[in-house]
């Protein structure tokens, strides 16, 4: 009996040791053992870490809204003049396409590869994989369509910015210049090009102070 | 419509039957079958006003879906019934020309810019009065019954416990207490048989172990064989436990935590092809890739609320629902009412847990380095939930930077080594480091600086 008890008590070890090892390999919502996490997790607020949940701000988030009012990094210094409402859309057509701005790196096209080809297509066919699935396409057919023709380039801006109908605002991703030769590139691609030879003061890039 | 389909065909039946039937009875019915024929469909017609197919297809050509949904207010409000709400005059000149019809002061429309929060529709000139009259029809046509919409919504699968490791040790473990009775059993059997013969076993008097073991073995010193013995577990042990605590603790590999939404990376970058940068906008610019906020995917959600193939019958999926919620959206409503103030972030749980004493940065391996994302995360576009793909282990951080060589010559960002480079290779200064082992010019990240502690522990 002796020896029963003993190689019970090896067995039941053995069976517990392995639990425990495989209780520390990381793998679905376990993350796994760590040592010295305290070195692993911050003490200091960084934007992303999860050691502690913030006691201060609300919603225990480490990063804070800037305050009312504050420009925003990456604003390059210009201000949009016009509200987003059904006037400030028809004021815009007034902007051009600011004089000297050019794109010889092909930014524009890079840039909408990204934001707008999953919906307007690689060509702006609206034959985006997105707009396949079922979102409501725009009421004109294509980019080669006289609306994107003859729409003035602000309002092409002045969308990019605030939205249009099922459209977001496409602003805080895209920097006043990129919105600019994205314009750009999307008129090229509707075969009507830009007026580059605008006037140098247009409002499009008026400069704070 | 149809009705009057059938009754032209009636018509036409009778005519062209005259040939077969008798011809007299024909001259006498032939003009009251006409009047009566003509009175029914004059009255038919005027009762169904338009032809609903055409208006489905005046409905489509023109993308009035990209603002409208039949049943639910989208940019603008849901139709069905309109021409129950509104008379057809009114509704010919808000479709063609709305924005006149506002400017003209008409209150009806005025109250509906406003309660649309001035958000303006497109003018239609190219719909005439008469199709008009056909979109209205389609548009006032009953709801149709939902197809399928026996599933139940959003229930999840029970959770999948994995057990399996336990299960197979447990039995290992009946598995070995059986063979050892059985032995005992067996070894007692012998004994009885061998006192029942009179003779004395040799091994009687030895214990477990040195039953276990070969003679030569067995018959050592007890308190060297147990010295010995505990030294080879304690090596075995002790290795087994080293090799797992550097690859595995502290390593968080295989990492795949269920997220507060079940968001499919397979399907919104795989099957749809978004890029990943459309969501991870940080990724050229700053540190972190940056975790999307929700307006990002309201650039489609607004719109998009359920999956295309999606039969539970529910209007809005549950898992875009908590999108809403976090924004505190009400589609349901209209203008600048739709977003409430009580939004609630969502509490996404981070995969990737660089320790704080390392430095990575995303901009300097994307923009810079041009390196694809799945070099690092893996097949993401295959993951329906993401999990750590890559050990980020020191030693891979290193043997990557050892290994892959940078586009000196066509970067800008490698001007100032590119110039040192070729200087260094023209007075034949350190040559050879600048050369990979198949004796191609090959500069790496290493000779960059990017072995040096201090680049990424400070």
């Amino acid at each position: 009996m002796e020896f029963m008890k003993k190689s019970i008590h090896i067995i039941t070890g053995v069976a517990a040791l392995s639990a425990m090892i495989s209780a520390c390999t990381s793998r679905g919502n376990n993350p796994g053992w760590e040592y010295a996490p305290d070195m692993v997790y911050s003490k200091g607020y960084e934007p992303y870490s999860q050691g502690d949940s913030n006691t201060i701000n609300p919603h225990g988030m480490n990063m804070r809204e800037p305050v009312h009012g504050t420009v925003a990094f990456g604003k390059e210094g210009y201000l949009y003049p016009y509200a987003n409402t059904a006037e400030g859309y028809e004021a815009a057509k007034g902007l051009n396409y600011p004089a000297g701005l050019e794109d010889k790196e092909g930014r524009g096209k890079y840039l909408y590869g990204i934001y707008c080809s999953p919906c307007h297509g690689a060509t702006g066919g609206n034959d985006g994989e997105i707009f396949k699935r079922g979102l409501g396409k725009p009421s004109w057919k294509n980019y080669q369509d006289d609306y994107i023709k003859n729409i003035p380039v602000g309002q092409i801006y002045h969308t990019l910015t605030y939205g249009k109908n099922l459209m977001g605002s496409h602003a805080y991703v895209l920097k006043p210049e990129d919105r600019w030769k994205v314009v750009r590139y999307v008129k090229e691609l509707s075969g009507a090009g830009i007026a580059t030879a605008a006037p140098a003061d247009s409002a499009s890039m008026k400069k704070t102070k | 419509m149809y009705k009057i389909f059938y009754l032209l065909l009636t018509c036409f039946y009778i005519c062209s039957a005259k040939n077969s039937l008798h011809s007299s009875m024909i001259r006498h019915f032939k003009p009251l079958v006409f009047s009566a024929i003509l009175a029914i469909t004059l009255s038919l017609g005027a009762e169904t006003k338009g032809n609903a197919d055409e208006g489905k297809k005046i409905y489509e050509a023109n993308n009035c879906g990209s603002c409208h949904n039949l049943d639910k207010k989208v940019v603008g409000p849901a139709l069905r019934g309109v021409g129950k709400r509104r008379d057809i005059a009114w509704l010919t000149k808000w479709i063609r020309n709305n924005q006149a019809l506002i400017k003209s002061g008409d209150a009806d429309a005025n109250a509906l810019l406003k309660e649309y929060g001035g958000a303006q529709m497109s003018t239609f000139e190219n719909i005439t009065p008469a199709q008009v009259v056909d979109l209205v029809a389609y548009l006032d046509l009953p709801k149709p019954p939902p197809t399928g919409g026996a599933k139940k919504p959003g229930v999840p699968e029970p959770p999948k416990s994995d057990n399996t490791l336990y299960i197979l040790l447990a039995l290992i473990g009946i598995f070995l207490v059986l063979l050892l009775i059985l032995n005992k059993v067996k070894n007692t059997l012998r004994k009885l048989n061998a006192e029942a013969a009179g003779e004395e076993l040799a091994s009687s008097n030895k214990n477990w172990l040195q039953r276990l073991l070969p003679a030569r073995l067995a018959n050592m010193n007890q308190v060297v064989l147990a010295l010995f013995s505990f030294a080879i577990v304690v090596i075995l042990g002790g290795g087994y436990l080293y090799s797992f605590g550097i690859t595995e603790v502290g390593v968080q590999k295989g990492y795949a935590p269920k997220q507060p939404i079940a968001y499919s990376h397979k399907l919104h970058a795989g099957d749809l092809k978004i890029d990943c940068k459309y969501c991870h906008i940080g990724v050229e610019e700053s540190k972190s890739a940056t975790i999307p906020s929700a307006n990002i995917c309201m650039n489609c959600h607004k719109g998009i609320q359920k999956r295309q193939d999606d039969e539970s019958g529910v209007d809005i999926s549950p898992e875009i629902q908590k999108i809403y919620t976090a924004l505190d959206y009400h589609p349901e409503k209209s203008g600048a009412e739709q977003f409430g103030s009580n939004g609630k972030p969502i509490q996404w749980i981070r995969i990737h847990n660089l320790p704080d004493h390392a430095y990575f940065n995303h901009s300097q391996h994307v923009k810079v380095g041009k390196l694809q994302c799945q070099t690092c995360h893996g097949p993401i576009e295959k993951m329906e939930v993401v999990q750590q793909w890559s050990t980020l282990q020191m030693g891979w951080c290193i043997e990557c930077h050892r290994n892959t060589g940078i586009d000196v010559a066509n970067n800008n960002y490698y001007l100032a080594l590119h110039e040192k480079a070729s200087k260094d290779m023209k007075e034949n200064k350190s040559r050879s480091k600048y050369f990979g082992p198949d004796g191609k010019v090959k500069v790496t990240v290493a000779l960059n600086g990017g072995l040096e502690c201090s680049k990424c522990h400070y």
